[in-house]
Formats: structure tokens, sequence, C-alpha cells
């Protein structure tokens, strides 16, 4: 099996990270919940991951707020930051996990920058949006559909020009590109904990720059007289048990990644998307790409991209077909109505990978 | 040797505080606050050695890790 979806999750997990998990399930109690050593030793692994992420991703470790995914990381950023009836400037590759929040929140959202791969345009639309004025901002690091970089540097300069709060979803992002909440100014930048990381599927972080409003009300370890929830960080969001298994995998996966480096990671995924690249123009496919871009790479098939999925799938190459969750990029891209079939290569990719998947399609 | 008690209001702030501490070379212990001093219920604490406690909460008040209460003594009586 040549496992090419890595933007959905990365597969197959590292075996540090198999054997974390492992061992932290034979080790842990509940955190926060008790003295006794399981307990101690649960607060030891979170914290751990805590101080490991905060150093990683330029934090405090209070500020590393552990959750369920990114989606959940970004509903709690969002609704911490708008409200009904507001207008948030958003890019035009947005994941539904933005789009239909703020939806659902009765938030306008206005599309700033639909041109994939091309940064002038992205921040000359980006700060039109803004100047005219908006509650804040809303953009991916990294499209999950073609791999565009966006500018997020310059846009995040932008939002602090034009004081604007704003949100970055570093889905795609984390793990393979910089990630700095202090130099960004973000209010909040939400990630998973189960892609580039390479921990367990179920776990996600949020760095807060700003205060959240949580999401949930419960049990957090501390303040137990008050029926009120804590007000500081990381208590004020992290509430209920917390998922330590997951937690000691994502520690695992973000020291791998850490020893390997992030621009290794990039290069490698991309040496590997630009192999692919080359070949499916070379087979007269449209392929989506250009400057700024990480290990994914969409194309539109000549069949139904779905069935060519299956058909991939069927040789042993796990791709995805489809909208992959995100339309609003389909629809800036111009392939809202066909879908595309997305190949996302992952840390361990090579070059040889894509010539293997290359030679499949061709028998197809 | 006479001990002292920092308590905080959560695990967070007492871990990360055991863990610069312990950086700098002082000596101290994570525990649960005992729930007589626990303000607000349940909360966690680090115990130090009572000739260390003035570089210890200069050190806090420095890297500005939020503490609750300091006890110090047989009794634990409140000492800031």
């Amino acid at each position: 099996m040549i496992y090419l979806d890595h933007g959905a999750t990365s597969f197959p997990k590292p075996l540090s990270v198999r054997r974390q998990v492992q061992d932290a399930m034979a080790r842990c109690g509940n955190s926060g919940r008790g003295g006794h050593g399981p307990a101690m030793e649960a607060a030891r692994t979170i914290y751990l991951c805590r101080t490991a992420a905060a150093d990683f991703f330029d934090c405090v470790p209070e500020q590393v707020v552990f959750t369920s995914g990114c989606t959940h990381s970004l509903n709690i950023a969002l609704r911490s930051l708008f409200k009904k009836g507001e207008r948030v400037a958003i890019s035009g590759f947005e994941h539904n996990a933005v789009t239909r929040p703020l939806y659902a929140m009765g938030v306008e959202t206005v599309v700033a920058g639909r041109k994939l791969f091309d940064w002038a345009d992205t921040l000359e639309q980006f700060e039109n949006v803004l100047k005219k004025g908006v509650s804040g901002a809303v953009f991916t690091h990294c499209s999950n559909v073609f791999g565009y970089i966006l500018p997020v540097e310059e846009m995040a300069f932008l939002c602090r020009k034009y004081r604007v709060p704003f949100v970055v979803d570093g889905a795609q992002s984390a793990g393979c590109l910089p990630i700095s909440l202090r130099n960004w100014g973000a209010s909040f930048v939400a990630m998973s904990g189960h892609k580039g990381l390479l921990g367990p599927m179920g776990t996600g972080l949020l760095l807060c720059g700003d205060t959240p409003v949580p999401l949930m009300q419960g049990g957090t370890g501390s303040r137990s007289e008050s029926v009120e929830m804590p007000s500081f960080l990381p208590d004020l969001a992290e509430v209920g048990t917390m998922n330590v298994g997951g937690i000691a995998g994502v520690h695992a996966g973000l020291s791998l990644v850490k020893r390997m480096g992030l621009s290794k990671i990039l290069h490698r995924e991309q040496q590997a998307a630009e192999r692919c690249v080359k070949g499916l123009k070379q087979l007269g496919y449209q392929v989506f790409s250009g400057a700024h871009q990480n290990g994914t790479v969409s194309f539109v098939p000549r069949m139904d991209c779905e069935e060519l999925a299956e058909k991939l799938g069927s040789k042993g190459i796990a791709v995805r077909g489809g909208l992959h969750c995100a339309p609003l990029a389909h629809e800036s891209a111009g392939t809202l109505a066909t879908g595309t079939v997305r190949l996302s290569f992952g840390h361990e990719a090579t070059v040889e990978q894509a010539e293997r998947f290359l030679s499949v399609l061709t028998r197809i | 040797m006479e001990k002292c008690m920092i308590t905080f209001r959560s695990v967070t702030p007492a871990q990360r505080a055991e863990q610069l501490l312990r950086r700098a070379g002082v000596r101290c212990e994570l525990h649960r606050t005992p729930r007589y001093l626990a303000q607000q219920g349940c909360g966690y604490s680090l115990r130090i050695q009572s000739h260390q406690l003035e570089q210890t909460i200069s050190f806090l008040q420095e890297h500005q890790i939020p503490y609750q209460k300091v006890y110090c003594g047989e009794s634990m009586e409140a000492f800031q």
C-alpha cells in the first residue's frame, strides 16, 4: 500500500507514537484529579507534551490547549471571537471546519483571495477587505485540497496593521511549516495532532493568544468550589477527562518531527509532489501546481474522481477523491462540479512513491 | 529543616514552577494541596525547604507564574 492521504491523517503512525500511547495507557490515571502515582504520571505526561508544543510553536505552556482535533479547536476559536451579524474575512481556500461554524453562528463571511499560488493577489485582496472594515479574519496556513501555502506572516502583519483579530487554521501546516504564535500575534492558531504532528486521531491543539470562551462546562480539577469555570488557561478550555494516551502520542510525534526537522520534511514532501505534478502533466491531466505549495497536489481525472480514487485504492494506492470538505476551495479553483483527486504526502515521502503512483495510474 | 508550601490554582502552573525551579537548582516536590488549605477547592502545591523560600518567590515572580499562598512550619500557617 502506498498511502497518499496524509492530508486526512498520517498513516501508519510511527512506532514511537504507538508505543507512547500504549505506555501511557498502562501508566496513567486521570490528570489533575488526584495526587496518587497514576494521576501524577498523567499530569506529567500531559505537561511534557504541553511544554514541547509551547517550545515548538513559540508560546508559553499555558497557551497550549489540548482538544479532540482541529475542528474542535476552530470551533472554540471562532465562537470566542465572533458573534452573529459580524463580518469576517476568510481566504478562498477555507475548510468546512471554518465555514460551517461561522455560518451556524450567523457570521457574514467575505472571501478574500481566490487565486491559487499567487501571493500578490492573496495579499492585495485580503488587504482590500480589511480596509473596508471587518470584525476579524480567519485563514488557513495551507489549503487542504491544493497544498497552496498562504502568505500567513504577511496576512498576520496586515491584521495587526488594521487591528483585526485573527485565527489561523494550521491543520495542514503543523509539522511541515514553522508556526509562531508570538510572532504572528494571532488570537488563536488551531491544528490537528494527528496529521503532520503524527499523533493519534482524536487529538488537536489550540494555541491561545487571547482568552477563549469554553464550548463546554464541567470538571477541570481546579476551583472546584465554584460553579463557574476557571478564568485561566489552560483549564478554561480543557474540560472533563483528557485524552492522555492521545496526548502522549502527540508528544512522541512532535519529538519525531523535531528530530527530522521541518525543512527536511517539507523538502521530501515537495520533491515527491513535484514528481507527481510532472508525471500528471505528461499524461495530460489538469494539475494544480505552483510556487508556495507543500506536499499536496490535486488533479482533475478523466473519469469521476471518486471512481478513480476507488480504482487506485484497489491497486494499493490510497488517495482521496471528491471535495475534501472544502467546497469553497474548489469554487475558487473552478473544480466544484468535478471535484479532484488529491495526493498528499507525509514525512516519509519518497520520489519512488510518486513514480509508483504514476505507474499504476497509467494502467487504469 | 522546616518546609514551606506554595499553593497554585491548578496543576499546570504548579508543574511549570516545578520544572523551572528544578532547572534552577531548587529542590521541590509537587503534591495535591491539603483540602483545608485549598482555596476554592482542588489545587496543587510545591513543597520546598524554607531557606529557599525567598529565592523561590522571586523566581516565580520573575517568570510570572501565578501562585496563591505560601504556608510554612509545622502548623502550615499562612506566610504570605
